[in-house]
């Protein structure tokens, strides 16, 4: 005769402690993917402030992009990490008269750049509104940047900018985004913070 | 999603490694070597450019003449000669095509585009400035940071110092040659007194025309200079390298590049150093009453006349005494002529021969003419033994004959003399008094002059010419009477006063030329010295005309654009040769020698200096000189009178290069960016503040992983030094310091990926 004992199912493996605990891991890990991503978002989206009275703008940059003054521009940051054309935001105060439009304004940005940059091309695109309610006008455009050092063997890289217009006393501000195109969509969000906080 | 930039949070422990690691490659290749000279040959030849002149076809550039450069400023002013690249019939060109090597043993490869921003045509210097690129694309000049060297004052060049001439050799089909001499001697002309040719112990190719010699500091002290060759002279060799009629053939009927000839003759730095100083700070001036300054066109052929020697020049550039020969041991000997209808493209030359063979250190190889029109010129060796033997000079205006001269050198024969005359305003003493050479318009005019070794009985003449011409009834001649050396005054007088204009002694000994002086008289009297500019003032005005009406001011605020000089004039004869020179902080920028052609007196002679962006400030003079003599002067402060230093202006430093390259696979890393900082901040400073104002220079790495620093490091300071590259750990150095031992330095870095 064979006895065949049938033992009773255990319902749980776990205590009630070691489910919470288990609850808690997920908790806690949970918790530290949102607190890392703040801290990467942090990092990435940290920034300094600046502020010029004088040509009466006050703006918020990325950190560790390299602040330059002295060109003529009231400011302009670059990030100085990146393999080919440096990711880079500009503001420039451009007087303007009374009777000058944005149109003059972006034509005469256009001949510039056409005699400066190489196979430069200009795309119109709708006004924006700023966060201050201003609205402003915008053109993208693309060009080929090189290495100026005739010495080194640099690649030409192709890159894509933005500017956006915005006349106000007298003067024209003009605010441009330039940067690679395979990286232009992923820094533009930066761009989008600093025209966010922007101040003129 | 966005990517990390993933060195901002990196350890400060792999931060110090990093730093470490750096620190020891440079200790690696630290110099052992003793102090070496700071000769740099390397940046010397980077700053070397080949030059094309073109003119536009239908369908592409056609090379015109060709020629070598040098880059003397960092953002791309180009030194080279003018009969290349100012267009002219021999060269037509309107286009300069600047190529550079990117390698010393490469051929020049076309990369730019220059404009002509200052030239002298008789001097045969311009001095370019690189605008746009080979595309035609215009480049913004802060933007570039090329190689360059700095210009020596070449009054300190000595005899036998060895030089370093550098340039292409070809019609761009030759890298670029550096050839070692000495120098040899000196040649000298009134254009630039002792100093107006340094003379070489090699000669050049002709093609190597407009580079530049080098002293052993690696300074710029001459350029190379010929006369252009004429493409239909039967010496020149035309090369054909273009189907420039279209014609589907490249054959004779294709304009050519004249080539050839050789030359041992460099026109000094100093000539050139105004047109770079007036270039590199924006400076123009503007001459109003062009119609007192231009000259007439020359209609007749040039000639020489008159050739004479002498054995030194004063300070009006007259001679002191007129000889046949030359004491043995002698170092300078000069040769004087008149010279007629020559014009700035007139190409003369000097071929002296000593005993029948030519020698070419005392002889000037083709060359344009830097005097005026008509007038009295000098070409001579200075600083220099003349072996003894019988020299002959002969002179060569466009390759023909104008003109022979012989003299003996090494016989010492007391012969009768007169030497040294000035001209003066007698006092009632008999005192001679006034400059010596420019004289106020007056009835009487008195010359001294010395005599030495003169016999009783002699017979001896004297002849007064105005404006080339003998002056009726001023002709003395007697029988010597007044013993044997000593001075001796004699006098012209008219009693309707004598006209002002250029006046000219000769003295006579037996029928024989023995002095001969030319004299200016201009002005009122006013005491001794002639008063014939005055009123000289500076002021600021909205055109010439309202300029003439406003205030003088002696003070301008800085970032002025431009502002007008003026002065009223007397008694100026026509022809009279002046000079016109502007300098600031007391450094030459601009000059002019004009014969005058305005009316006799007048008011408001205008001038205008323009500065491409306003007048930098310093202290501005106006100078106005007749026969190498100052007579008037003014000056003027703008800003707080003194230039601002350029901090880009030395090209004395160390080069640093070199290669970043990932530590695992040993590749060059593309894109990674090289920080200088200033030896006021640490590495870690600049990684925290990352401001542009902390930065010494900077250099991002080509495809291959090549860096170089777009500015020379000073020895003895204390850089820090960053490298960043996405993906890789940055490196920090502090205390990085350099010497001149070991330039330039090409440094292997070592990214490691993080």
């Amino acid at each position: 005769m064979t006895i065949i004992e049938v033992g009773r199912e255990e319902t749980s493996g776990l205590s009630l402690r070691q489910r919470w605990s288990h609850y808690f891991a997920i908790l806690y890990t949970i918790i530290m993917v949102i607190i890392s991503l703040n801290l990467r978002d942090s990092i990435l989206y940290a920034t300094i402030p600046y502020e010029n009275t004088q040509a009466g703008i006050r703006v918020f940059y990325p950190q560790n992009w390299l602040l330059d003054t002295d060109g003529d521009y009231v400011f302009r940051v670059r990030d100085m990490g990146q393999r080919d054309f440096k990711t880079t935001i500009q503001v420039q105060i451009i007087p303007i008269s009374s009777e000058s439009t944005v149109r003059n304004l972006l034509d005469n940005l256009a001949f510039t750049r056409f005699q400066v940059y190489a196979a430069y091309r200009q795309f119109p695109r709708p006004e924006i509104t700023l966060a201050d309610g201003t609205i402003a006008s915008a053109v993208d455009y693309t060009f080929v940047f090189n290495n100026t050092d005739p010495f080194l063997e640099s690649l030409p890289s192709v890159v894509v900018g933005q500017d956006i217009i915005v006349l106000q006393r007298g003067q024209a501000v003009v605010i441009s985004y330039q940067a690679s195109a395979d990286r232009y969509d992923e820094f533009y969000p930066i761009f989008q913070n600093f025209l966010a906080d922007m101040e003129l | 999603m966005m990517s990390s930039i993933r060195y901002s949070k990196t350890s400060l422990r792999i931060w110090s490694f990093s730093a470490l690691l750096l620190a020891l490659l440079l200790l690696a290749i630290a110099p052992t070597a003793a102090q070496e000279s700071p000769f740099d040959l390397d940046r010397i030849e980077r700053a070397t450019v080949f030059i094309m002149q073109a003119r536009q076809s239908a369908n592409a550039p056609v090379v015109t003449c060709v020629g070598s450069g040098t880059i003397v400023s960092r953002n791309g002013l180009i030194l080279t000669n003018a009969h290349h690249t100012v267009t002219n019939d021999n060269c037509p060109g309107t286009i300069l095509i600047i190529a550079l090597s990117v390698r010393p043993d490469e051929t020049p490869f076309p990369l730019y585009q220059a404009e002509i921003v200052q030239a002298d045509i008789g001097l045969d210097l311009a001095l370019l400035r690189i605008t746009r690129q080979n595309d035609g694309r215009l480049i913004d000049q802060a933007s570039l940071a090329l190689p360059f060297v700095e210009v020596a004052d070449s009054e300190e060049v000595r005899l036998d110092s060895t030089i370093t001439m550098v340039g292409y050799p070809g019609i761009g089909d030759e890298p670029i040659a550096a050839v070692r001499g000495t120098v040899l001697g000196f040649t000298g002309e009134p254009s630039g007194g002792d100093r107006s040719w340094i003379k070489s112990s090699v000669s050049i190719p002709g093609t190597m025309t407009g580079g530049a010699a080098y002293n052993q500091d690696g300074e710029l002290i001459g350029i190379p200079t010929t006369a252009p060759i004429d493409r239909d002279s039967p010496e020149a060799t035309c090369v054909i390298i273009q189907d420039t009629n279209a014609d589907g053939l490249a054959n004779a009927n294709d304009d050519c590049i004249p080539m050839g000839g050789f030359l041992n003759s460099l026109r000094p730095s100093n000539f050139a150093r105004p047109l770079i100083r007036a270039a590199s700070l924006g400076l123009d001036v503007e001459i109003f009453n062009t119609s007192a300054i231009v000259s007439s066109s020359a209609a007749d052929q040039p000639r020489f006349s008159r050739l004479f020697f002498s054995s030194s020049v004063n300070e009006a550039g007259m001679p002191t005494s007129v000889i046949r020969s030359l004491p043995s041991g002698g170092t300078s000997l000069y040769l004087f002529f008149d010279y007629y209808n020559m014009t700035p493209e007139t190409v003369y030359e000097l071929r002296v021969t000593v005993d029948g063979v030519v020698n070419p250190t005392f002889s000037l190889s083709p060359v344009r003419w830097s005097g005026g029109q008509d007038g009295l010129w000098y070409v001579g060796t200075t600083e220099q033994p003349l072996p003894n033997g019988v020299y002959e000079y002969t002179l060569l205006i466009d390759g023909i004959i104008a003109g022979t001269q012989r003299i003996v050198v090494g016989r010492s024969e007391p012969t009768p003399t007169f030497t040294d005359i000035v001209f003066g305003v007698e006092d009632a003493r008999g005192n001679i008094a006034g400059n010596g050479y420019v004289l106020p318009v007056a009835a009487t005019v008195s010359a001294r002059f010395i005599f030495r070794n003169m016999t009783e009985n002699l017979s001896w003449a004297a002849i007064w010419f105005r404006e080339g011409e003998e002056i009726a009834g001023s002709r003395v001649e007697e029988t010597w009477a007044y013993g044997t050396e000593g001075t001796r005054t004699i006098r012209i007088q008219s009693p309707t006063g004598l006209p002002p204009g250029t006046y000219r002694l000769d003295l006579y000994i037996d029928n024989r030329l023995s002095a001969t002086s030319n004299l200016t008289l201009a002005g009122a009297q006013d005491g001794r010295f002639a008063r014939i500019f005055a009123e000289t003032r500076f002021t600021t005005a909205d055109s010439a005309v309202e300029a003439r009406t406003s205030p003088p001011i002696t003070s301008f605020t800085a970032g002025t654009e431009s502002l007008y000089a003026l002065f009223d004039w007397q008694l100026m004869g026509a022809g009279t040769l002046w000079t016109l020179s502007w300098y600031v902080d007391e450094d030459l920028f601009f000059q002019q020698t004009a014969p005058w052609r305005g009316a006799e007196t007048g008011e408001d002679f205008t001038l205008q200096l323009v500065g491409r962006d306003g007048i930098p400030d310093g202290t501005y003079r106006l100078e106005l000189s007749l026969n190498n003599l100052e007579v008037a002067s003014q000056s003027a402060r703008v800003g707080i009178g003194q230039l601002p230093i350029d901090r880009f202006a030395s090209a004395t430093g160390v080069q640093i290069r070199g290669t970043i390259l990932d530590a695992l696979s040993g590749e060059g890393i593309t894109g990674a960016t090289v920080f200088i900082v200033t030896e006021d901040y640490s590495a870690a400073d600049f990684m925290t503040a990352w401001q542009q104002d902390q930065l010494y220079a900077t250099a991002v790495t080509d495809r291959n992983g090549r860096f170089e620093i777009d500015r020379l490091l000073e020895p003895e300071i204390q850089y820090s030094l960053a490298i960043v590259a996405d993906g890789y750990v940055p490196i920090l150095a502090d205390g990085v310091e350099v010497t001149l031992d070991d330039n330039p330095v090409d440094l292997p870095i070592y990214m490691t990926r993080g």
